[in-house]
């Protein structure tokens, strides 16, 4: 059990080291891809100015030194899973960024990203089902299984404007982070810091307009580490709450294009672009349904307007979020019953 | 205000998790099943409640999928 001044110093030396890392890193390997010439259009502005692409990367290493140099001073079996998670789903993501992959590579291999956590045992058997806790030891196996994959495509999915995967995993995870220190357990929390720490740091490079891409091996890293810490720390219903507008946009993909496909093999554009840079939603019925048409169905907006009202929505969903931890406290005290 | 209408899909999201926990927790959790009044039963009546517990978050996805039509019907159509 780590004391809590050991907390606080380990919290601040980690979430300082993730920072740091990926902070003063970042601009080297931006200069790094531009000479190699590892870059993709921006769609969505003037002159469509090429940007380096993938930060997966950095991110990784920022996380990877962090967390590692937390295990050697908590030694908790559940950072290496964690940890082992987060590389796999790395690995998926970069062999998409070098090689076109077809829209079922991710979320199938995907599952083998969750196996650490089902092996090291990093899970619990009993379910937080805001009003109580479910014991289901057989049925947690597949929900991790799941888990993983849909959360890391989760992410993934959302990342079609500069700033909006960072910027709403940052937003998204104050909630993930006060659910696990109310329902969780301190070490969780230290190794959730990296990644919020991290996530800050990138956002720098990847808020509009960006100078870097995540990637799929940055989103889907960031999407299969939350999860995983979904898991380690007894959230996976308020963390699942925290990401509704990003379970809804993948939902809405999904249910109106009825197949699991990469967004670049869809035919029809769910938005187009304006003269002016500015984006309309499509009229074409056969257009896949996403959140950012239904954010532009009444009219116009510019990327910094549609990514203003992404984390306003991703900030909806967390306040929901922070209300259904306060209920599952109460129903956990004793403090209300039904 | 144009974020009016998802705010209350995502409010009815929320709700909908809330209903479908409840469910869980206070309709499907103290289920017992007695046939044989031995271990038998324990093991039938967990399969009965991962099987409704399952069935329960079908409707739930089935009524996202309503939900979803009927605003995208209301959203898309109407601008």
């Amino acid at each position: 059990m780590v004391s809590t001044i050991n907390i606080v110093f380990y919290g601040i030396f980690v979430s300082a080291l993730s920072f740091l890392i990926i902070y003063f890193i970042t601009p080297a390997f931006i200069k790094f891809l531009n000479k190699k010439g590892k870059v993709v259009k921006d769609y969505h502005k003037p002159g469509m100015p090429n940007v380096p692409r993938p930060a997966g990367p950095v991110l990784l290493i920022g996380i990877v030194i962090s967390e590692i140099l937390l295990y050697f001073l908590i030694l908790d079996v559940k950072i290496i899973s964690v940890l082992l998670t987060t590389i796999i789903a790395f690995i998926i993501g970069y062999i998409d960024d070098l090689k076109t992959m077809p829209g079922w590579f991710k979320p199938t291999t995907l599952i083998l990203a969750a196996v650490p956590i089902v092996i090291l045992g990093s899970h619990g058997n009993y379910l937080g089902l805001i009003f109580d806790n479910a014991f289901i030891p057989i049925l947690y196996i597949p929900l991790i299984l799941s888990l993983i994959p849909i959360v890391g495509n989760t992410i993934n999915s959302i990342d079609v404007f500069n700033g909006v995967a960072t910027g709403f995993v940052i937003i998204t995870m104050i909630p993930l982070l006060v659910s696990v220190i109310v329902f969780g357990n301190n070490n969780v929390l230290l190794m959730a810091l990296p990644l919020l720490f991290g996530s800050i740091a990138l956002y720098q490079y990847h808020k509009f307009p960006s100078k870097i891409f995540l990637g799929d091996s940055g989103t889907l890293l960031l999407g299969s580490m939350y999860a995983s810490l979904l898991i380690a720390g007894n959230s996976e219903i308020i963390g699942v709450i925290a990401l509704l507008p990003a379970v809804m946009n993948s939902f809405l993909f999904l249910s109106s294009v009825k197949k699991i496909v990469e967004h670049r093999e869809i035919k029809t554009r769910p938005v187009t672009i304006c003269s002016d840079f500015r984006l309309k939603a499509s009229k074409d019925n056969s257009a896949p349904a996403t959140l950012v048409r239904l954010i532009l169905a009444k009219g116009p907006l510019t990327e910094r307007e549609i990514i203003t009202r992404i984390f306003i929505l991703a900030t909806f969903s967390s306040i929901l979020a922070f209300i259904s931890i306060a209920i599952q406290y109460l129903f956990m005290m004793g403090k209300i019953s039904l | 205000m144009r974020l009016f209408g998802l705010f209350m899909v995502i409010f009815i999201m929320w709700i909908m998790i809330m209903i479908v926990s409840y469910f869980l927790v206070f309709i499907i959790g103290p289920l017992h099943i007695s046939l044989f009044n031995n271990t038998t039963d324990r093991l039938i009546s967990s399969i009965v409640k991962a099987t409704l517990a399952i069935g329960l978050v079908v409707v739930l996805i089935l009524l996202l999928g309503n939900l979803k039509t009927k605003y995208l019907q209301k959203t898309l159509q109407r601008n």
